[in-house]
Order: structure tokens, then C-alpha cells, then sequence
């Protein structure tokens, strides 16, 4: 007894199909009782029909020719729930994206679509009532990255009372915010609003936060995910230091200073900054002189607290948990290699914003004096050069690094408050300040601060006595321009983080072009990804700025509470089965089940396959891979994809 | 070539000037272009009102100074009046053209002048313009008597132009306003 609906949806299909061609050769198909064409099936009253259809003429197994199965399937197997049916004896035939939106001829079209309809019908009729299972839920989750965007997930998801566990690569949480002096547009100080929620992390009795970090290896599913994170060996006691600095003042080695992009120098041993969440040293191996020469063990001798222990290894712990978010943040663009006409690095007074972002920061090595890093001096002439690595096809970076016209404006205003005599020159291409109170801060830097708006991008950069000379354009006087500038200050592009390609890979997890992760739909699941359960928070999605990292975090901390509030979820029925009576044993499966879903099982004359139906995420591999060809996947039977396959043939 | 670092310095006191002197803070212009958009007198301007504008945000005062837009600009007020940053650029141009003759700069155009004196004479005198005497005298005083005569009679029949001078309610006003600007900032025109 089997019903065929086919959705006009509005003009989307009927303007193609002809649906009253598609409903009379339905109704001649084998087991077809009943066929009819609805305006808007997923409507109420589209469903209320197709519930009517089924009640009155007992139909047990539908055929809905419409949309995607991604569109519409759960709507319409709850209908057919509804009307007392098992949910599972429907099958989707699309009939729109894959039939009347890319095709203009009506006959082609129509007949295209009773094809489909028709291999529908043959694999339906094969179908066997299935039920949902249901799997438990790890009610704790797992935050990868400690920038602002994990800050904020991890403590929204801790206060609802979830733990959470914080994995941070590097050996203090704060990310590329910590790194900032103010923030835009209110010109707030980076430290001093980020500081307060790091200790926050730190003393939230839900949080566990592990610095030197790395997630390694990723198994399960959502609401089961089984995580192997590697603690990276830092030859000190966590417990046991105080963050008191003997060993850093008398540590011998120098190691450059990833926390101040160079801008200064550090030790092998050290603690990147003073406001560094957990505030414990760590010792990076590649510049100890002991690791390097065998001889030295200063920080040991000097450290009061005991907390230097040599032979520390590389731990590996594995944790459960429901949801994930990654939340790796953004690394800057090397442009290098790709301006050569900007001197490749030789000039050292053409630097990347962030490292004049420290240079400004009291905090910074140079306590707040603006020094060029050539010859310490104050600079006067300061040269902003927007989008570099940003809008520009040449470099494959087309994208808009989203937030350098806002950096640059706040750098030129807190130029001009440390040096008043300074001028501020910004080459742009356009100013784009689309946010709250943005346009109005990019004209102040103009308005109050003397900062020179200069429309166009800078050809050539050249020293000449102890100057760099800036060959630009200035399209609006419509002349070539040139500056002879002290500093030259580059807004170079975001870009993913390092690592976050391979992190991506390890949670089976898609990235864009540009290597930043991807989410579930641009418009309609900004946090979510295609793998369910781990959500994505801040830069690592794409550039953004701190309020929209901020809330973007949030948004993923209500995804993983509303997720990891429920008891257990439903899981889905179609999963591998193996017919233990024919099964050789060989585990061919096994090899090839990426969720570890396959396990031998004893049988009367030795081992035979059996799928452990709550890991099965019904991928169909094993199908596939299974040399006699009794393992099959419920719904998706060999005999029902080649009765599909004959049906479309014929 | 423009030297920027070189016209922002040199530039800075005579943008000052300007700016106090207008009111207008020149740095707030977007440039944006409406300004130009709407000038009725554009096309005869060496420079448009936004590009003056923007010359001045470089320091480029010489071209400003030097510039025919100074001398031609009607003072319409339209760009003023369109502007989204509410600059009043007619305000700027009038403020470069004083400092400009304040300066001796703007002898390239003695017409132009003369024009001016006659205008604002004829307007002192009649209490607004009366365009057939004002061409008259200006045709005179230049020895091209002809110029723009056969206008004439399509600009009477049109009742563009009156033979005759208008008369207005209250001569005596418009003296005194005269009076008064002449008192403080030299003779018109």
C-alpha cells in the first residue's frame, strides 16, 4: 500500500515538472494505491492531506517527491509518524534541486522526475520498519583554544553548570587579545577587560584548563566523544611554581619572543607576560643551552619552589565528551615573501601591526615608547599601509581582512596620544567600518587626530639617509605621492591558525579556500559544523573582531548546553547490520569503520563481525568494503540501491 | 610627484588658517563628492569643490590659492547646503579666496574683479541686481560694447531682463548693510 505526493512547491517545481504527468505515472507504478500533487506538501495543510491520504486508504509506505532529504526529511517522516505510520518507510525523491531548478525544458524535466519517482517507489517498497535507538550523553564539553572566543565559550558553558575542559596550545590562555594595548571603538584597555575573565577560567571550579596542549586524536560522535589530548612536556611542576621569575632572570639562553612578535627578546625558560593564566614558566627545550649543550641546569639551582624537573614527558590523557568547540583563533599573514617591493623583511622598520600593537602597549618591551626597531628612536612620520594579504588576487587572498581599517585608525590615534608632534599617514583602499560606533572612530582619527587618509596602495619602499621613502598614489589628487616615514606599520590580513587545518582534519571537520574551518550553513548555522556536536567560536571560522568572536562564542556555548541537556539522544536507525551466518571473519569492516564501530564476536567456528549499533554513524564503508557482501546497512540495502538502479535504467 | 611629507608641513599653518577662520574643519570632509555633484559651476573650475577639498587635506595650499575655483566660485551655498558632513565648503572657498587677496595672489583675472565691484555696486544702488544696467556698465568699462547684445531682445521678450530698475521697500536698510561690511572688511569686491 504505498501513497505518492508530489510538492508543486509554489512554481519552484511546477513550473518545470509537469507534477499532474508525475501523478498519473505514479499511478500506475507497481504497489502504488493512491498519488496526488500538493501546492506545499511541508505546509500545514500539505501535511494534514498526506496524513488524511494515509489514514484513509491504510497506506503503509509514502514516496515524497519534493526537496532534499537535508530540506524536509525529518519534517516528513514526523508527519507520517503522526498518522501512525513508522517514520522510516518514507523515501525523499528530489525533485527540485536536483530536477526543476536545473532544467528549463518541461518534457525533459517531467520525465527526468517520474524516473526518479519510479527508483523511489522500487526502493521504498524494500524498505523494513526501522526503529531509532538512543545513545547517553557525556554531559561535559570540550574547548579548544584559549583566546577570548574559548575564554567566553568555556566559562558561558561552566556556569550552566557543565564542566568544561580548556585546551590551550600555548603555556598561557589570553590568545592574540592579550597581546593588544586598546580595543576599538572604545579605546578600552585589552588587558585590563580580558585579564579579570583568564583568572575567571582559572577559579571556575566547573573548568579544567590545560596550557601546553594539544588535542591529538578524535573518536565517537556527538554526545560521545572519546578525545586524546597530549600535554606537552614544560620541565615544570605545575603545581609546584609560583610564577616568581628567578628562573627567567637567570636563565642564560635567549629565545626569541613569540608573545611581543619579536619585538623584544626572551628566555629559554619564561613566563610570556605578567598577567599569564596559569602564571607558570615554561622551558622550551629547542633554546636551553642544557638540551642543547648538556651543561647548565641554572633554572633548577636558582628555582626556590622545586619546580623544575628535566625528565618531564609528554602525557597523553583521554577524556570523554559531548560536545566540542573549537575556538583556534587566527594567525597573521606572512607577507614576506609576497611584497617584495616592501623590502621582504630587510627593512626593520617596515613591521606588521601587531608588532607596533606591542610597541604601543606599556606592557610591551618597550614599556609604552614608541622605538623603531632600527635605532630605538621616537618616530615622527608613521606610514599605515592598508590590506596587505587583503583584497588582493595576486597573493590568493581576496577576502577583507574585516577589522585593519579599524586597528589602523586606533593605532594612528594612540600614535598620535604618545607622540603629539607625530603624523599619521594611512594608505587605504576603502574604509570600511561596519560596525557600531566604527565610522564615527575612523573619522575621529581623522578629525581629532591628524591622521592622513591617503586613497590608494603603496608601490615601493625604499631607505634613503636613515628614511624610508614610501612611493604611493594618491587617486584622489590623482598624482603619484611619496612620504618619507620613519616607521612603516603593515595591516596584514588574518589567516587560520597554525595547526588548525590538521585540527580540522582530526575532528572531520571542513575548511574554506582559506583554511579557516567551515560552519553548517553561512546564514542559518554560523556556529555549528557539518559534524554534529563540535561547534565553532571566533577567528577560526573567519576574520572577526573581539565583540563578534565574544558572541559568536556564546552562541556555541548555548549550542553545547542545549545539547549536552538532554539525557540521551536519538540516534539514527539506519546503521550497518552483519549477517553472523555467513560472515567469514576476515574484518575488512573493521579496518575500514572510521568510528571503531565493528568488534569480532565469538561465534560456534571462530570470530565473526558484529557492529556496535550506538557507534555506528551509517557511513555504509564496511558495506562497501565487505567481501561477500553480508554486512549491509538498514535502509540502504544492496538490494535496495540495485533495485533503484534498475529502475532508473530501464 | 607630490611630496607628501613636505606639502602636510608646509601646508599645516595656511589649512589652520582656513579652518579657524571658516569654522570648517576640513579634515571631516569624506570625500564623497556631493559637493561636486550638485555645483552648478564646476565646469568652468580648474579644480571641483571636492578635489579643493582634499588638496587642502594634503597641504596642497599654493593650488588651492592659485586656483580658478577660488576666483569663480558663485557662492551659491548648494554645496554647503548638500553636504553630509555639514562642512560649509562654499565657507572654505570664500576663506581661500580673502586669504588669497590678502595675499596679492588673485590678479589673473582682473574681469573677474571688475565684475564683482560692478555687481555688488549695482545691487548697493538699486537694493537688488538690475542685470541691463550692470551689462551696460561692465560692457563699457571693458570697450566690448557689443558682448552678449543679441541676447537682448529674447531675454526682454522672456521678461528675464527689465529695461527699467526695480524699486524695493526699503533703500535705506540695504545702504546701511553696506555701511556696515564696508566699515569692517574694506570696500566690496
Amino acid at each position: 500500500m504505498l501513497g505518492v505526493f508530489v510538492c508543486q512547491c509554489g512554481t519552484n517545481i511546477a513550473a518545470t515538472v509537469s507534477t499532474d504527468r508525475v501523478v498519473q505515472a505514479a499511478k500506475s507504478m507497481l504497489g502504488v494505491v493512491h498519488a496526488e500533487s500538493i501546492q506545499y506538501t511541508c505546509s500545514d495543510p500539505g501535511q494534514r492531506a498526506i496524513i488524511d491520504a494515509i489514514q484513509q486508504k491504510g497506506l503503509t509506505r509514502v514516496v515524497m517527491a519534493g526537496c532534499s532529504p537535508r530540506m524536509h526529511e525529518t519534517t516528513f517522516r514526523r508527519a507520517i509518524g503522526r498518522a501512525g505510520m513508522n517514520p522510516f518507510m518514507l523515501e525523499m525523491v528530489n525533485i527540485r534541486e536536483q530536477c526543476s531548478w536545473i532544467h528549463s525544458d518541461i518534457d525533459e524535466a517531467t520525465e527526468k522526475a517520474i524516473d526518479l519517482v519510479r527508483k523511489g517507489v522500487a526502493r521504498v517498497r524494500r524498505q523494513k520498519p526501522l526503529q531509532a535507538g538512543s545513545s547517553p550523553v557525556t554531559r561535559r564539553a570540550l574547548v579548544i583554544g584559549g583566546g577570548v572566543a574559548g575564554i567566553q565559550a568555556a566559562l558561558d558553558i561552566a556556569d550552566a553548570g557543565i564542566p568544561v575542559t580548556l585546551v590551550e596550545k600555548s603555556s598561557t590562555i589570553g590568545g592574540n587579545m592579550a597581546r593588544l594595548d586598546k580595543t576599538f571603538p572604545s579605546l578600552d584597555c585589552s588587558s585590563c577587560i580580558l585579564t579579570p575573565r583568564m583568572v575567571e577560567v582559572k577559579q571556575h571550579e566547573n573548568i579544567k584548563l590545560m596550557v601546553n596542549s594539544e588535542v591529538e586524536k578524535v573518536r565517537g560522535y556527538i554526545g560521545n566523544f572519546e578525545i586524546d589530548i597530549r600535554k606537552k612536556a614544560s620541565c615544570v611542576i605545575e603545581e609546584n611554581c609560583t610564577g616568581c621569575l628567578i628562573c627567567q632572570e637567570k636563565c642564560p639562553s635567549k629565545a626569541p619572543d613569540d608573545f611581543n612578535v619579536c619585538a623584544g627578546e626572551s628566555k629559554a625558560i619564561s613566563i610570556p607576560f605578567s598577567q599569564a593564566v596559569p602564571l607558570v614558566a615554561s622551558l622550551r627545550k629547542e633554546y636551553c643551552r642544557l638540551f642543547i649543550k648538556g651543561k647548565c641546569s641554572v633554572c633548577q639551582k636558582v628555582c626556590p619552589a622545586g619546580a623544575i624537573d628535566y625528565e618531564q614527558e609528554d602525557i597523553v590523557v583521554t577524556e570523554k565528551f559531548g560536545a566540542v568547540v573549537v575556538a583556534t583563533g587566527f594567525g597573521l599573514y606572512d607577507w614576506k615573501q609576497s611584497y617584495p617591493t616592501y623590502g621582504m623583511g630587510m627593512y626593520p622598520d617596515v613591521i606588521n601591526a601587531l608588532k607596533y600593537e606591542r610597541l604601543l602597549s606599556a606592557s610591551g618591551p618597550t614599556g609604552g615608547r614608541i622605538e623603531r626597531p632600527s635605532d630605538g628612536k621616537e618616530p615622527r612620520d608613521i606610514v599605515f599601509i592598508s590590506c596587505i594579504g587583503s583584497r588582493d588576487e595576486s597573493v590568493g587572498r581576496p577576502q577583507c581582512c574585516s577589522i585593519g581599517c579599524m586597528y589602523m585608525a586606533k593605532q594612528a590615534i594612540l600614535t598620535k596620544e604618545h607622540i603629539p608632534d607625530s603624523q599619521s599617514y594611512i594608505f587605504y583602499i576603502d574604509v570600511r567600518a561596519a560596525g557600531k560606533g566604527y565610522d564615527e572612530f575612523t573619522r575621529r582619527a581623522q578629525t581629532d587626530f591628524g591622521a592622513i587618509y591617503i586613497r590608494g596602495r603603496v608601490g615601493k619602499i625604499y631607505p634613503r639617509g636613515g628614511k624610508l621613502v614610501v612611493m604611493g598614489t594618491d587617486t584622489l589628487a590623482g598624482d603619484q605621492v611619496e612620504i618619507e616615514a620613519d616607521l612603516v606599520v603593515l595591516a596584514t590580513g588574518l589567516t587560520p591558525a597554525e595547526g588548525a587545518g590538521q585540527l580540522a582534519r582530526r575532528l572531520n571537520i571542513s575548511t574554506d579556500g582559506q583554511g579557516f574551518m567551515a560552519e553548517g550553513h553561512p546564514k542559518l548555522k554560523p556556529v555549528e559544523t557539518n559534524t554534529g556536536g563540535v561547534f565553532l567560536a571566533g577567528a577560526c571560522q573567519g576574520p572577526k573582531d573581539i565583540p563578534a568572536s565574544v558572541a559568536q562564542a556564546g552562541a556555541a556555548a548555548a549550542k553545547v548546553i542545549g545539547l549536552l541537556s538532554q539525557e540521551e539522544l536519538e540516534t539514527s536507525p539506519m546503521v550497518a547490520e552483519v549477517n553472523q551466518l555467513k560472515c567469514a571473519g576476515c574484518f575488512k569492516c573493521r579496518d575500514v569503520c572510521p568510528y571503531g564501530a565493528v568488534e569480532a564476536q565469538d561465534a560456534r567456528d571462530g570470530q565473526v563481525a558484529h557492529v556496535i549499533a550506538s557507534l555506528c554513524q551509517g557511513c555504509g564503508l564496511c558495506n562497501v568494503a565487505c567481501p561477500p557482501g553480508v554486512i549491509s546497512l538498514k535502509g540502504y540495502t544492496d538490494n535496495q540501491l540495485i533495485a533503484e538502479v534498475v529502475e532508473v535504467l530501464r | 610627484m607630490i611630496n607628501l611629507s613636505q606639502t602636510v608641513k608646509e601646508g599645516a599653518a595656511v589649512v589652520a588658517e582656513i579652518e579657524r577662520r571658516s569654522g570648517q574643519r576640513i579634515t571631516a570632509c569624506l570625500q564623497c563628492g556631493r559637493c561636486t555633484s550638485t555645483c552648478v559651476a564646476a565646469f568652468a573650475f580648474d579644480y571641483p569643490p571636492h578635489r579643493l577639498m582634499h588638496l587642502l587635506q594634503i597641504g596642497l595650499v599654493e593650488e588651492v590659492l592659485r586656483s580658478e575655483t577660488a576666483q569663480l566660485c558663485l557662492d551659491c551655498m548648494t554645496c554647503s547646503m548638500r553636504c553630509p558632513m555639514k562642512i560649509d565648503v562654499a565657507g572654505v572657498i570664500e576663506t581661500a579666496k580673502a586669504i588669497a587677496d590678502e595675499a596679492g595672489l588673485r590678479d589673473t583675472e582682473p574681469n573677474l574683479r571688475l565684475f564683482r565691484r560692478g555687481f555688488l555696486n549695482n545691487v548697493c544702488r538699486h537694493g537688488r541686481l538690475h542685470e541691463t544696467t550692470l551689462l551696460l556698465w561692465f560692457n563699457f568699462r571693458t570697450g566690448k560694447l557689443t558682448n552678449d547684445l543679441s541676447l537682448a531682445p529674447l531675454l526682454l521678450r522672456k521678461k528675464k531682463v527689465r529695461i527699467f530698475p526695480p524699486r524695493i521697500k526699503n533703500m535705506r536698510q540695504v545702504r546701511r548693510l553696506f555701511q556696515q561690511v564696508n566699515r569692517g572688511a574694506g570696500p566690496p569686491g
